[in-house]
């Protein structure tokens, strides 16, 4: 095989740029003035963000994100791994069914479950709370039927090890199956993240209320009202689009290996 | 005893999540599809099939129906066939091959609602990015989103564009699995590269081609997003995909009633893609061993 | 060290979940309105000074969005019980909730209100629904034609222009859009859903009888009126498409100056000065075939799902909100017309009549306004009409077949509803 050529290297450097652009373009007028932007001129300015910010309150829809997509994680992974080790481990009347209950979340579209969700959590009172936005999302059967698999991988023998020393299921749950399943459990959480964090018809029908907006919520509403005078103001929508998207990105860098093998994990649904 | 109970115990949480947000509400969805509500009424009239009725009388419905068929129709085909041809020329593990992959995945993991706001103003009549690089050609302005005949050529572009990523990166995965010997087989039998393409790796990568067909069209008619923030299935209703229609139906106008026998039609049109999905992509499965 | 970082994180978590409940013998009224910008300024003036009377009433306002989303919040809002206690109900979609037992029906405390015989009879007309009084009226308005003066003379055409029929309309949308077309000037801003309505009333039809309730959509005076201003974006290209996928659009290019006609609310009368100075001029609707305008605005509710005492509350402020001074103020700030017959001798008043060309062109019109019907399926008729315009303003769908149609699903839907 021959070795990297620089100038490919640079041409594809370009190429990836020009794929995203629109995004890179976009976080660049974030930092403009809405007259110089309007103008054609060059003018490097926070004012959008602060006023993203202070104004239009996204600290707030960041902070509602970074609550519901967490809680979503956090219990979405608790119940999921509880069942994975249920089916993986316990052979008990009713297995394949139960187990088949969970895998046909899988293919049951979300929208079915829009208008009896939305009257269900009415008639419960926890519309516009962050209940309303956390529960409905635990209900999916994807992460347990991944990690049944992942926790099937693992050799029985260790669990076997545990019981004898008289451990309880729950304690070989947290000291075997867990620890061992952790790269899957990562890989899984933040897909679950991720896929909160951008999740929007739910928000949208569930929460009325502007202090419970997520930052999808948020950004949408703004750009829609239009809060220039008479022309939209782009500057200010693209900084709120920036906060919208960075903490992705940033976590992007970091992580794009556990996310590319988490969607790549996606491949067996 | 506990001993027996145990298994359930662990796990009943998710089941209960389960049953209570997706099994219970599509019993609530065929219910509701056959009765009458607005939301204010104290009574929800049981009308039988007259939702459903309604529905295949009503012109927007077929309008829908057909707006999300074009959608998938040519926005399927094309992600596969860019996503394969991209796929290959990634395959090594280069720090080329590595940039290029991330620059095309990233979109796949940003808000939809982001890229939607961004390619708005992309797509934007008077101060947009397009009509910019137009305006630099000496091409005049073209009415992106407000135009009937454009609008869905411009949401097929921006969900190519965030889904692409996905599709490659779920070909790489297919590709790196092709035992290399095979290459080495046809080559060595004096194939061309296209040769090759065609022979080796298509037919040897029909598995995953399956499987990105299959869910790329359950994708396509649960697109809702990003017609919300961009077009809100405007203009005069060229982008109004199934989704919108429920949504529209049901959270504007508040006919519960044809909103969920819609709901209902959705549902029972996707289980059966679903069902296809898991017997073709078994059969492959089975092949392949 | 740790107890206090444990009473911290107690306090935020609940500071974030929004229950910190004060406590206090203050009744707060939920307020949902659909003001924005200078509008917004004027109301939170009145609501300030209704507060500074009444210390123990606190008004919790919010801007939901326009009439439309204000409707649709509040049907989503019942099953969820989440409905505010007062709300602003544009006039001809509120009979929907009266219907349903949504809104308190407030005569009784209209009547005992001596404000009753200070208003106008049009603006107490557009809160009766079945003989009862639902809404108390705050912002009456007609639709008035608006102009650039500056777009006109550049254009080459004389201030005195006529523009009393169609055909005037359209030969001035013409030459503005031929003369100043390059510099991205368009003639005239694509009709809102209120000047729609108010354009066929002028070619003497209607959508719904105001007597009978015969649905008159696919009428040939409506389905001309249609043509017309379906013609002048997609045929004429006079009108921006921009203002049809995205109404607000044509108002506000026409406030950026870009555009040189709108028809629109008089209640955009205070934006369009403050925007557009002394070039902007107002006339009288045209008359294509007869001389008629709809009666327009909201007034306010009350939820029949509200306590008492908090019903008590929101009826004190509507009340005050329909008052000679705050009718004033809001005439003065806005342009919509004054409803309370006490409010042209404000001071406030008597300046803006002397100081603001053209704020009582709409007032001038009332001599042929006229109020609208507000069955229950106006409200579905009104929120779906938005597509079908698209579809005939973009040049989708015949008109008249796009009428007929829609004529006879509305009927439908007004058997369904009567059920």
């Amino acid at each position: 095989m021959k070795p990297e050529n620089p100038l490919l290297a640079l041409a594809a450097l370009a190429a990836g740029l020009l794929f995203l652009s629109p995004v890179i373009y976009s976080i660049w007028m974030s930092f403009q003035t809405v007259d110089a932007y309007y103008a054609g001129r060059l003018d490097f300015t926070l004012s959008n963000y602060q006023l993203a910010i202070g104004q239009y309150n996204f600290t707030r829809y960041l902070l509602n994100s970074v609550l519901v997509s967490g809680a979503v994680t956090v219990i979405g992974l608790g119940v999921a791994i509880c069942a994975a080790f249920a089916f993986a481990r316990f052979e008990f009347r009713g297995n394949n069914l139960l187990f088949g209950a969970v895998v046909a979340t899988l293919m049951i579209p979300s929208h079915i479950t829009l208008i009896p969700n939305y009257l269900t959590l009415a008639k419960a009172g926890l519309l516009d709370t962050y209940a309303g936005l956390i529960l409905p999302a635990i209900a999916n059967g994807f992460a347990a039927f991944f990690l049944r698999q992942y926790i099937r991988g693992i050799p029985r023998a260790l669990d076997e090890a545990a019981y004898m020393d008289g451990a309880s299921p729950l304690v070989v749950l947290w000291r075997v199956i867990i620890p061992l399943s952790k790269p899957a459990i990562l890989s899984m959480g933040l897909y679950i993240f991720i896929s909160e964090w951008n999740n929007y018809i739910w928000p949208l029908v569930a929460v009325g209320r502007e202090d419970l907006y997520t930052l999808q919520i948020g950004l949408a509403r703004l750009y829609r009202v239009n809060p220039g005078e008479d022309v939209i103001n782009w500057p200010l929508v693209m900084a709120a689009s920036t906060i919208t998207i960075l903490p992705v990105l940033l976590g992007f860098v970091f992580v794009e290996r556990h996310l590319v093998r988490g969607m790549m994990m996606g491949a067996v649904k | 005893m506990l001993r027996r109970l145990t298994p359930y115990l662990f796990a009943l949480p998710l089941l209960g999540f389960i049953a209570v947000f997706t099994y219970l509400p599509i019993a609530q969805s065929i219910n509701l599809s056959f009765r009458e509500w607005d939301f204010l009424s104290p009574t929800k009239p049981f009308v039988g099939l007259d939702n459903y009725r309604l529905l295949f009388e009503n012109r927007a419905f077929w309008n829908s129906l057909y707006v999300t068929l074009l959608f998938a129709v040519i926005s399927v085909p094309l992600r596969l066939v860019l996503a394969l041809l991209i796929a290959q020329r990634l395959l090594r593990e280069t720090v080329i091959s590595r940039v290029m992959r991330g620059a095309i995945f990233l979109p796949s993991v940003t808000s939809t609602v982001a890229i939607g706001v961004v390619f708005s103003w992309v797509f934007s009549t008077d101060y947009g990015m397009m009509n910019g690089i137009l305006a630099g050609l000496g091409v005049g302005k073209v009415t992106w989103l407000q135009d009937p005949t454009i609008a869905l050529w411009v949401l097929i572009f921006v969900n190519t564009w965030k889904q692409l990523g996905y599709d490659v990166i779920i070909y790489i995965a297919g590709l790196q699995a092709i035992p290399p010997e095979l290459y080495d087989a046809a080559a060595v039998d004096g194939g061309a590269k296209r040769h090759v393409f065609r022979r080796v790796t298509v037919p040897l990568v029909m598995p995953t081609t399956y499987f990105l067909l299959m869910i790329s069209v359950i994708e396509a008619f649960q697109v809702f997003t990003i017609v919300d923030v961009m077009t809100q299935g405007g203009p005069a209703g060229a982008t109004d995909m199934l989704v919108n229609m429920l949504y529209r139906v049901g959270f504007n106008l508040f006919d519960i009633g044809l909103g969920s026998a819609l709901a209902v039609i959705l549902f029972v049109f996707l289980i059966a893609l679903a069902f296809l999905k898991s017997r073709i992509i078994g059969r492959k499965v089975h092949y392949e061993a | 060290m740790i107890a206090k970082f444990k009473a911290t994180t107690a306090a935020t978590l609940l500071a974030l979940l929004g229950h910190t409940a004060m406590a206090s013998a203050e009744v707060t009224v939920e307020f949902w309105h659909s003001f924005g910008g200078s509008s917004g300024e004027a109301l939170a003036q009145i609501i300030e000074s209704f507060e500074a009377a009444n210390p123990d009433i606190k008004i919790d306002a919010q801007e939901i969005g326009n009439y439309e989303d204000i409707v649709t919040k509040l049907q989503a809002a019942i099953p969820a019980q989440r409905a505010p206690d007062a709300v602003i109900m544009e006039v001809t979609r509120y009979g929907l909730f009266a219907d349903r037992g949504v809104l308190k029906d407030l005569t009784a405390y209209v009547d005992a209100d001596p404000l009753k015989d200070d208003l106008y009879d049009y603006a107490r007309e557009v809160g009766i629904y079945e003989g009862k009084n639902y809404i108390v009226p705050f912002n009456s308005s007609t639709p008035v034609l608006y102009f650039n003066k500056a777009i006109f003379t550049e254009a080459g055409l004389p201030l005195d222009t006529p523009l009393k029929t169609y055909d005037d309309l359209l030969s001035a949308a013409q030459q503005i859009t031929a003369k100043l077309g390059e510099s991205g000037i368009t003639g005239i801003a694509a009709p809102g859903q209120f000047a729609r309505w108010g354009l066929i009333m002028d070619n003497d039809s209607d959508l719904i009888d105001s007597v009978s309730g015969d649905i008159l959509i696919d009428a040939p005076g409506t389905v001309e009126a249609y043509e017309f201003m379906a013609s002048l974006v997609h045929e004429h290209k006079v009108a921006s498409p921009d203002g049809v996928t995205k109404e607000n659009n044509g108002r506000d290019a026409f406030l950026a100056g870009k555009v040189g006609m709108m028809i629109n609310s008089t209640g955009n009368y205070g934006s369009a000065a403050s925007s557009l100075g002394d070039n902007l001029a107002v006339l009288p609707m045209p008359c294509n075939k007869v001389c008629s305008v709809p009666i327009g605005g909201a007034g306010i509710g009350i939820l029949t799902t509200s306590e008492k005492e908090v019903q008590d509350a929101a009826y004190k402020f509507i009340s005050y909100a329909a008052s000679p001074e705050s009718n004033a103020l809001w005439f003065a700030a806005t342009g919509y017309m004054p409803i309370n017959k006490k409010t042209p001798q404000e001071q406030v008043a008597v300046t803006a009549l002397a100081e603001q060309p053209g704020i009582d062109v709409a007032i001038n019109q009332l001599g042929f306004a006229r109020g609208r019907p507000r069955p229950p399926v106006v409200t579905w008729m009104r929120a779906s009409e938005y597509d079908l315009w698209q579809a005939m303003a973009l040049g989708q769908r015949d008109v008249s077949e796009v009428l007929s149609e829609f004529a006879e699903s509305t009927r439908a839907e007004a058997e369904r509803l009567k059920k």
